[in-house]
């Protein structure tokens, strides 16, 4: 039975093919500006996890910094701390264990790479020796062996200053600091929420102390990596045993798991406020549709009651417009969804510089989506047009001229 | 033998704003099997109302309409219409062929409705033999042909699920007479076939071409 309906229809869109045509492009653009957001969050989700999903098991204590002012200075308990005491490192370490507990010192630094280079600026992280595997797992090239003379450098620092395993740098503006050699490149870490290392210097607590003159009662934070137990467990531990004192808080204390969740949280809704707003072009899309299914129905009317008066029923009348509607649905979506992973491939080029995100499931899935919701809208929109054809008047509509 | 039509006191009431209008007032008629019938009437007797409740396009105000020995006054519109399809074959003034689909595939739809199969090809091809169109127009599109081969195309579809009844509705009003009378002849070569044909018509010409007439005015049978 279906099959002279779907020939009908078939027909009547070639026989109308620029309007067909232009009503395809409104899916076409709307699948496209659906699927190709959609893939655009994924990518910047993705992105972005790939950088901080490896901090992701731990919590980073810092001194509390808000509510009494400005920096104090000195450790202790005062409303507003620039540091952590070393009493305090040893209340977190005891209340996290057996999580490791690992004090952080940083500062930033003038230092020069070889004889005669320009100087630079750079932060410097001090670590206890033994922890500083546990803070950083891989090295992209020498290894940790950093006695007192030597030092780690992030990936980022070592490439754009052409630094090697075995360079040295002497820490200071004339030196005064002395010389480090480095002794292993530190792999890319990307954004972290403990220590950002691709830009830095990591050297031993001890040579840090001893050359800013700082001693362990001046913690910058301390980095608990959780590996028994969860974050957020551990972060109520470390308040509870810390910031006994509610007004009077000593240390702030951040779970990364959480803050990553938030993270992704807010990108997932980005992503879908963008996707919604692809979605509007869709809708105008699926105007354009109802208005041309209208036409058809209107040109149609007289053919409408001729089917209907030698014996067609009204199922069958609104099954040649669903499939007119479906027609331009499937061909437009499938369109689309092929143009919007050329677009996706585009974006992700030009703007991410990688395209190994466009394949994963995510992306996909917002390709399939467009695709999906530009078949809906379709039928959505001709639904009324073909129920209003197979509801006509056989009467009125063979008299139509 | 049961009538192939029977009206028995059929009224039919159009209400309007300005006040109800009678089409047709207590109408009472039979059509037996093999009967060539030609309605006449001035515009506004009735005679479309009337062609429409014998074609079960419309159900009356009152009264009782048997189609074959069904009644149709209280059908559903699903039974109506599968009632048109099986036993009514329509042919109108314009032709009103399909012009998207080619002369078989014309001919063929009221089969392809009735059966819910593809094209039956044989079927069709007998019929448009027996109308008498060449066979080199069977793949053509209606436009493609003149008016008097189109409405012989109308004939063979209206034939093609053997109806109990022919409806016509001025056949020959779109024709020129040499044509139009060519058609009368084909309609009168059915008859002789056996085929039950009413034909509405305002010519007196193409009315001789049956055995009985009804005349409608104002909505009564007049003789």
């Amino acid at each position: 039975m279906s099959t002279i309906f779907w020939e009908i229809s078939k027909r009547n869109i070639r026989i109308h093919m620029l309007r067909s045509t232009l009503a395809m492009l409104g899916i076409i653009i709307g699948v496209v500006a659906i699927a190709s957001m959609g893939i655009l969050g994924n990518t910047i989700v993705q992105e972005v996890s790939s950088s901080l999903s490896s901090v992701g098991d731990s919590v980073i204590v810092t001194p509390y910094a808000g509510g009494g002012g400005g920096f104090g200075g000195g450790g202790g308990g005062s409303s507003a701390n620039l540091y952590l005491t070393n009493q305090n490192f040893q209340q977190i370490k005891r209340s996290v264990a057996p999580n490791v507990a690992i004090p952080v010192m940083s500062t930033s630094a003038h230092m020069k790479v070889g004889v005669g280079s320009d100087d630079i600026v750079a932060p410097i992280y001090g670590l206890p020796p033994d922890d500083t595997q546990k803070l950083l797992p891989d090295l992209e090239a020498g290894d940790y062996s950093n006695g007192n003379s030597g030092c780690l450098v992030g990936t980022t620092f070592a490439k754009d200053h052409n630094i090697k395993v075995g360079s040295r740098i002497s820490i200071g503006q004339n030196g005064e600091y002395g010389a480090l050699r480095v002794t292993g490149i530190i792999k890319e870490r990307g954004m972290s929420f403990d220590i950002s290392t691709d830009n830095a210097l990591v050297v031993t607590q001890d040579w840090f102390e001893s050359s800013f003159d700082r001693s362990d009662d001046e913690l910058n934070e301390v980095v608990v990596k959780v590996t028994d137990g969860d974050t957020a467990d551990v972060k109520t531990t470390i308040e509870k045993q810390l910031n006994r004192n509610t007004k009077d808080k000593t240390v702030s204390v951040i779970d990364s798991k959480a803050t990553l969740a938030t993270i992704f949280e807010t990108f997932g809704m980005v992503t879908t406020f963008v996707t919604a707003i692809g979605g509007i072009s869709m809708i105008v899309a699926g105007v354009s549709i109802f208005n041309i299914m209208m036409m058809s129905v209107n040109e149609r009317i007289k053919e409408i009651g001729i089917m209907r008066s030698i014996g067609t029923q009204k199922k069958e009348v609104m099954s040649m417009f669903i499939f007119e509607a479906a027609i331009i649905g499937i061909v437009g979506s499938a369109i689309g969804g092929m143009l919007s992973i050329l677009a996706g491939y585009a974006i992700s080029s030009l703007m991410f510089k990688t395209t190994e995100y466009l394949f994963t499931v995510a992306s996909m899935l917002s390709v399939a989506e467009g695709v999906g919701f530009g078949i809906f809208i379709c039928l959505l929109c001709g639904l009324y047009p073909a129920w209003q054809a197979a509801n006509l008047n056989p009467i009125d509509a063979l008299r139509h001229e | 033998m049961v009538p192939v039509i029977q009206f028995k006191d059929v009224v039919k009431i159009y209400p309007l704003k300005a006040g109800d209008v009678t089409a047709l007032d207590h109408i009472s008629f039979t059509v037996e099997r093999g009967e060539f019938i030609a309605i006449m009437g001035p515009s506004g007797s009735g005679k479309s109302t009337l062609l429409n409740m014998m074609g079960c396009l419309d159900t009356p105000t009152t009264g009782y309409i048997f189609i074959s020995g069904i009644g149709v006054h209280d059908m559903s519109d699903v039974e109506l219409t599968n009632l048109r399809r099986d036993r009514i074959g329509f042919i109108f003034q314009y032709f009103n062929l399909f012009p998207l689909l080619n002369i078989i595939e014309n001919v063929s739809f009221p089969q392809m409705l009735k059966s819910q199969k593809q094209v039956d090809e044989k079927k069709a091809i007998e019929v448009l033999r027996a109308v008498q169109l060449e066979e080199r127009f069977y793949t053509h599109t209606p436009l493609e042909l003149s008016g008097g081969q189109q409405q012989r195309v109308a004939v063979a579809r209206a034939l093609i699920n053997d109806p109990d009844i022919l409806l016509c509705d001025e056949p020959t009003g779109n024709l020129d007479s040499k044509t139009g009378a060519s058609i009368m002849e084909l309609m009168t070569e059915l008859h002789h076939k056996g085929a039950t044909i009413i034909i509405v018509t305002h010519d007196p010409h193409i009315a001789e071409y049956s055995d009985r007439i009804i005349r409608i005015v104002d909505g009564r049978i007049a003789q």
